[in-house]
């Protein structure tokens, strides 16, 4: 299988799942937008008028934080059984075995276009004004998706070697969303402290960087961005290299585990 | 021409395979499907595989398309020879019109995104699903779910072609023009392996048979002889074929 037939076929698979979904909801694709909507209403509901002391700057610091968070985590949690859940279509074809956490990945980024639209909308009607430094934007998401690409490879690998790891990645995504700044600043923290976080939690780093963007127009930790793009592409390489090379091992697995 | 005149497409040597079945929390029993199981595979020819069912004639089909690797013994198939399994309804999504499905079956079997759709008139006249064809395939009966199964891998365009008891699909009428296009598909110059535990079947499409008895060769060569002493053995263990057992859904 040629690399531009398998993206294709990766693309096709993903926009066919979005349809499939889709077709389930009486709403379809309208939930794409009504689900964030959704998050930010009831983040409104809680923050803004039943503890009322935080306003406006503060949902949007919540958006910043909890919509790319449920991005990654919603990504590596479905692409963590999607081996799995494919086992009827392994049984039948030998197909490169990445392809599976690819179109999970890649139906997230359609998703997450959506959901990055309404931040913006949300962060521009709260007042906040686009400096030169969202640009940073581009590579941040690019740099984020890298992360849940990689992440999402490896749990797609670990699960049919070992299927009760899946309640574990279930498990460190509740732990993930109280250690990775959602909630907190993590800019409150003592400065080494933080510089801690952030290099043990590169999600902390992530959803910090969007707010200083977003919020207050500067730029990223540059290093730091560009040693985490080194690293998951590292472990991206590797992830792909173990995938096919454990192909018909894994094949066994989702047929017989 | 002779067998030894024939170009070798494929040849598996002494090829085993078991897995880990498990029988309890923490305990494992092992499952042994092949046991040195040998074959040859020539170009044109069409190969049939007979035996019982759980005899391990799909788990062949998977190590002979490269889905699974065997443990022991060696899988050799000629460098560039391409080969799949004609699978019906190939990861069919119940939510997705018969269009859709069809489409994205044909580029899971190789086909690029223009050849697939180019091929979407012919399998919608082929299936004879009309205007179901955008409809949902899960308001679908059971036999149109395989007419639109069996149009849409017969688009499958391989070096060799790998066929799990394709026959059985749809109702007589339909099952008639399957086999007639099966058969067509079959003849000529395609390599084919035929599995099925149907001995009529064998007997008129293949050239040559292997009888896989509990993960061993238990006869191969002339398709008849081979099917004699398949259904002697069947005879003698007083056991049925397995056609009543066997859904005729495929692999599923």
């Amino acid at each position: 299988m040629s690399l531009a037939h398998t993206l294709s076929l990766i693309d096709t698979q993903a926009r066919m799942s979005l349809k499939c979904e889709a077709s389930r909801y009486f709403l379809g694709y309208l939930w794409w937008l009504l689900e964030p909507i959704l998050y930010v209403v009831v983040f409104y509901l809680v923050f803004g008028v039943l503890l009322d002391s935080r306003g406006m700057e503060f949902i949007v610091f919540l958006m910043c934080g909890k919509l790319p968070f449920v991005w990654f985590s919603k990504t590596v949690v479905k692409a963590s059984s999607s081996i799995l859940d494919h086992a009827g279509l392994i049984g039948r074809m030998d197909l490169p075995k990445a392809m599976f956490p690819l179109m999970v990945a890649h139906e997230g980024l359609y998703k997450q276009v959506a959901v990055f639209a309404l931040l913006v909308a949300v962060t521009l009607g709260a007042g906040y004004r686009p400096t030169l430094a969202w640009l940073w934007l581009v590579p941040l998401i690019a740099a984020n998706y890298l992360m849940i690409v990689a992440i999402s490879l490896a749990a797609a690998f670990v699960v049919p070697m070992f299927r009760d790891l899946v309640l574990l990645i279930t498990l460190t995504m509740t732990l993930l969303l109280f250690v990775s700044g959602v909630f907190w600043d993590a800019r409150a923290l003592d400065p080494a402290v933080m510089e801690l976080v952030f290099t043990l939690n590169p999600l902390a780093f992530f959803l910090d960087a969007y707010r200083q963007i977003m919020m207050y127009g500067l730029p990223p930790d540059v290093p730091h961005l560009l040693g985490l793009t080194v690293f998951f592409g590292t472990l991206l390489a590797i992830m792909f290299g173990l995938l096919h090379r454990y192909s018909r091992f894994l094949a066994l697995r989702a047929l017989t585990a | 021409m002779t067998m030894a005149e024939r170009r070798l497409l494929l040849q598996l040597k002494d090829v085993s395979l078991s897995y880990q079945a498990r029988r309890d929390h923490f305990a494992q029993g092992v499952h042994r499907v092949l046991d040195g199981v040998s074959m040859e595979l020539y170009q044109g020819e069409t190969l049939g595989i007979i035996g019982r069912n759980g005899c391990g004639k799909t788990t062949i089909l998977r190590v002979i398309a490269g889905i699974l690797a065997p443990q022991g013994g060696v899988v050799w198939r000629q460098p560039g020879k391409s080969c799949a399994l004609l699978s019906l309804g190939l990861g069919f999504k119940p939510a997705l019109s018969g269009r859709d499905n069809a489409l994205l079956a044909a580029m899971l079997q190789g086909s690029s995104r223009r050849e697939a759709e180019s091929f979407l008139n012919d399998i919608c006249d082929f299936s004879e699903l009309g205007d179901s064809f955008d409809e949902p395939v899960k308001t679908y009966s059971a036999g149109m779910k395989s007419r639109l199964g069996f149009a849409t891998a017969l688009k499958t365009r391989v070096d060799i072609l790998l066929v799990d008891e394709v026959l059985s699909v749809g109702d007589v009428s339909f099952r008639k023009k399957a086999q007639e296009a099966m058969e067509s598909h079959v003849g000529g110059a395609q390599t084919v392996i035929f599995v099925s535990h149907a001995a009529p079947q064998v007997v008129r499409l293949c050239d040559r048979a292997v009888w896989l008895d509990n993960g061993r060769v238990a006869a191969e060569g002339d398709v008849s002889a081979v099917v004699d002493a398949y259904e002697q053995a069947l005879r003698g263990t007083g056991r049925n074929t397995d056609a009543t057992v066997k859904s005729p859904t495929l692999l599923a």
